[in-house]
């Protein structure tokens, strides 16, 4: 009997102790998310004060004592998150979880030294995103379907993200465990996805927006200027180790020095400067964040953007000419690229990206900040300033002039990436104003949306970038 | 001396009245911050129970071992509260079941003042026990609950006469075997260095066989067959000494039990489960899954009454009851349990040494093993130490029959404990080695 009952202590042990905290967090285990279901939840903010989620008392007659509301509906849905009894919580709603329910370090010394005073011990959490950015991306991109990132770039804080097909989270804050699966499996089943935060959780071929990139990289690396060498003007690049070509958008020619390559998006300049930089490429991207998670404060976080292997340049070269031109191997989320943006914009240095600003207490004292941190040196500081300057050029006089905004000089890039199944991508990359930058943005609009195979990044989402700009900027 | 001994009991009594009071408190705090209006009710209700069970063991057996009563109110303060944070309904009845339980208890010290009296009747508890085991089969009476068929309703009572008929057969069986364990003891064949009985003796030990195969065949419960089988083989080898009468048990068991495997679905899913359930976690193996997440959560000190959630997990409150403790009161809380489990079966074995006669010897030696090996059945099924099988926490979990059945099996086992002690105060050249502590 004694020898039995040690055996259960033993396995007590064990399941207590030793595998307690791999039981307690498996994801099936919603015990976490139902700890919290009827404490007390503060409400999300956006930095200009709009509630994007609250808690109020529950009037249908259940167990649960709080009703959670999303009175943005899909806006910010792919940020926020929800909280689901059913399925537990995501987006800021599960990264912030200790800190709406209070149970956060700062917060609970704020309310120890409070204790007189009677705040309720939950924390309230002010995004970085703005309703007013947020809404004119929503209505910039339509119907259509895409993506668009704000970052202040000074920061790495998120000023818009915005994806389409969105969803409503309310229906899956419900009350009624089979209503909320019926909600859950729909959004699922559903082709368009549109839970999925494409934002930061869908991989695309960038196309000729990691231009910027690729020149950065052959600045950074000493393969160019933005005035040497003269690329040789073609209409198309022969390839090493195989028959086939790179061609240039349209089949015209063009040729020129780095800056002018880039101002008309010369396919058979970069693809050249992809060979020339070969293995020095991927080391090139990855200080700009190819092939690393970013940390990110939206659950369940971030992917990491793709490009080709290190040390595959003898193994395959032509793949190396594609990612001059931000194809082949190369695929990026929008937050990527708008990093991107922001490296080159920030002299060099892209902050970690957050949409978290400040957490206060119930009474509206701010408890802690989110720090703001740099992430990744992307390139040195004369390279970035370089970049920006070719950059500019792009919007004064090149592909991008529909990016153009009165009064603000805009750095941007386009790109219209081929992709298999459809129309091609169209893309822009930008930040603003360029002689002080603030803002980076990035925007797709998925197989050329309304215009389809005529759309060209210039031309579809050229303008919604501005658009966004122009509101961040307040002008 | 017996003042001593009565007042031991007392001062542990009130220990246990604090700890259930102060449980019932946490539980009601944790739902509204203020202080629950039935508080001194609760308080006056628990000490009036053991109160009255207390003084009755003053007035009808007053040497009996001190510390069985705290350590069975100790288990069942825990479990009351553990289920009055599950669900209240059925913490009212509980509540019901537990003063029928202390009133049996106190019904049963007073009936039975010399344990050899029911060595008499020993046919007619046969008679009534194997009559209790297969009343659910019959049809109309019988009730199907959660897939296992050991229900008997009447009106709106529903019962398991298996509880009351496990005490009855256990009577019967220690009675028998005072007569016939010098048979069964004389070994006639040799096998290797097992020394193996008359086959004709092995009749008591392959009807209790059958029994426990018929149970679990009509009634699907591998819990209630598992306990009756190991409780009569050991009680077969108290009675004769010989190790051969546990080896023939096994292999019967293992037996049995492959049988079973084989020819029943429930039975392959439960082994299944237990060895795997991870696969089937939002399925079969979903109640196992909930009871390891319950442990998990739990960690070292548990989440604290009422904060956890163990109404996760289905049967909660009654074959689930010791993952709800592991989750609220922890690593520390689900020892505490075992640790009183523990000292409730040893002492009861402590009983069964001390006692001189034979019959009371094997008597309370059965009991202590229905206590022991129900609590480690259930306690390592939801631990997944073994395959699943649902069966009571002796005093600890939901449900009348088995409450009211462990409190006669407490009172049964306090009677010859006082049997004992006061046959030693009155024949005491005889007694050196039998004093009461």
């Amino acid at each position: 009997m004694v020898v039995l009952i040690l055996i259960c202590v033993a396995q007590l042990t064990y399941l207590q102790i030793i595998n307690a905290g791999h039981l307690a967090n498996d994801p099936r285990n919603t015990r976490a998310a139902l700890r919290d279901i009827n404490r007390p939840r503060g409400p999300i903010l956006s930095a200009d004060g709009v509630v994007l989620a609250r808690s109020v008392p529950s009037k249908d007659n259940t167990e649960f004592k709080y009703q959670r509301e999303y009175p943005e509906g899909g806006l910010f849905a792919q940020v926020v998150g929800y909280q689901s009894f059913v399925f537990g919580n995501t987006g800021v709603e599960s990264t912030y979880n200790d800190a709406l329910v209070g149970r956060e370090a700062d917060l609970q010394l704020d309310n120890l030294s409070d204790l007189v005073s009677g705040s309720n011990g939950t924390g309230t959490v002010v995004l970085s995103l703005r309703v007013d950015v947020q809404r004119e991306a929503a209505a910039a991109l339509g119907l259509q379907r895409g993506s668009v990132v704000v970052l202040d770039l000074t920061t790495g804080e998120v000023v818009a993200m915005y994806s389409t097909p969105t969803y409503d989270p309310n229906p899956l804050a419900g009350h009624n465990s089979l209503e909320v699966q019926k909600a859950y499996k729909a959004l699922n089943d559903d082709p368009n996805k549109p839970n999925l935060s494409r934002a930061f959780r869908e991989l695309y071929a960038p196309g000729s927006t990691f231009k910027s990139v690729t020149a950065a990289v052959a600045i950074d690396e000493s393969v160019a200027t933005p005035a040497e060498p003269v690329y040789p003007t073609l209409s198309q690049l022969d390839l090493p180790q195989t028959d086939s070509v790179l061609r240039n958008f349209g089949g015209k020619e063009c040729g020129g020095n780095l800056a002018e390559s880039l101002r008309q998006s010369c396919n058979t300049t970069f693809g050249q400067i992809g060979l020339d930089l070969g293995d020095k490429f991927v080391g090139g991207m990855r200080k700009f964040g190819i092939g690393v998670i970013p940390p990110f404060d939206v659950a369940p976080g971030a992917i990491a953007s793709i490009g080709p292997a290190a040390g595959s340049f003898d193994l395959n070269q032509p793949l190396f000419a594609f990612a001059g031109i931000g194809q082949g191997d190369v695929a990026t989320t929008p937050l990527q690229m708008a990093l991107a943006a922001a490296g080159i914009g920030n002299g060099g240095v892209i902050m970690k990206p957050h949409v978290g600003a400040e957490i206060k207490n119930s009474k509206g004292k701010v408890v802690r900040r989110i720090a703001n941190e740099p992430w990744r040196t992307a390139t040195s500081a004369t390279t970035a300033q370089a970049v920006n300057t070719m950059m500019t050029d792009v919007v004064e006089q090149g592909t991008g002039t529909a990016a153009k905004i009165t009064g603000v000089r805009v750095a941007g890039k386009t790109g219209t990436a081929q992709a298999d199944g459809g129309p091609p991508h169209a893309w822009f990359i930008a930040f603003a104003p360029a002689d002080a930058p603030r803002y980076a943005v990035s925007v797709i609009v998925e197989r050329g949306g309304s215009l389809g195979s005529e759309a060209t990044g210039g031309r579809v989402a050229a303008p919604i970038a501005a658009r966004v700009l122009k509101v961040a900027l307040n002008k | 001396m017996r003042q001593k001994l009565r007042n031991a009991e007392l001062r542990l009594g009130l220990l246990v009245v604090l700890i259930t009071t102060s449980g019932y408190l946490l539980v009601q705090l944790a739902d509204k911050p203020k202080l629950p209006s039935d508080l001194w009710l609760f308080l006056g209700v628990v000490i009036a129970l053991y109160g009255a069970a207390h003084f009755a063991v003053r007035r009808l057996a007053p040497n009996a071992n001190p510390v069985l009563l705290p350590l069975a109110a100790f288990l069942n303060g825990i479990g009351f509260v553990v289920i009055s944070r599950l669900d209240r309904d059925l913490a009212r009845n509980q509540a019901a079941w537990t003063a029928a339980g202390v009133a049996a208890f106190i019904i049963t010290l007073a009936l039975v003042r010399r344990i050899r009296t029911l060595e008499r009747y020993r046919y007619t508890f046969l008679f009534i026990g194997i009559i209790a085991v297969l009343l659910p089969l019959v049809p109309k009476l019988g009730k199907e609950i959660n897939g296992a068929r050991l229900w008997v309703g009447i009106g709106p009572l529903n019962f398991q006469p298996g509880e009351a008929a496990k005490v009855l057969l256990v009577i019967f069986f220690a009675a028998y075997l005072v007569d016939k364990r010098e048979l069964l003891a004389s070994g006639t064949r040799k096998f290797g260095r097992l020394i193996l009985p008359d086959p004709k003796h092995l009749g008591p030990l392959l009807l209790v066989w059958g029994i426990s195969i018929l149970i679990m065949v009509r009634q699907k419960d591998l819990g209630s067959a598992l306990l009756f089988f190991t409780v009569f083989s050991t009680m077969l080898y108290i009675a004769t000494d010989r190790v051969s009468y546990l080896v023939i048990g096994g292999v019967l068991f293992i037996g049995g039990a492959t049988i079973a495997y084989q020819l029943f679905d429930h039975v392959q899913t439960r082994v299944s489960t237990w060895i795997d359930p991870w696969p089937v976690a939002d399925g079969k193996g979903f109640q196992i899954v909930q009871s390891m997440f319950a442990f998990g959560t739990g960690g070292l000190s548990g989440t604290g009454l009422g904060l956890g959630n163990p109404q996760q997990i289905p049967n909660a409150a009654t074959d689930f009851v010791f993952s709800a403790v592991g989750e609220e009161l922890g690593l520390i809380g689900a020892v505490a349990v075992l640790s009183a489990i523990l000292l409730l079966v040893g002492s009861s074995f402590n009983i069964a040494i001390k006692t001189p006669r034979p019959f009371s010897k094997l008597f309370a030696g059965g009991l202590a093993t229905i206590l022991g090996v129900q609590s480690f059945i259930i306690i390592a099924g939801t631990t997944r130490v073994i395959p699943l099988t649902g069966i009571t926490l002796p005093f600890v979990s939901y449900g009348g029959s088995s409450l009211v059945a462990n409190f006669v099996i407490l009172a049964l086992l306090m009677r010859i404990s006082d049997d004992t002690a006061r046959a030693a105060a009155e024949q005491p050249s005889r007694t050196a080695h039998a004093l009461p502590q």
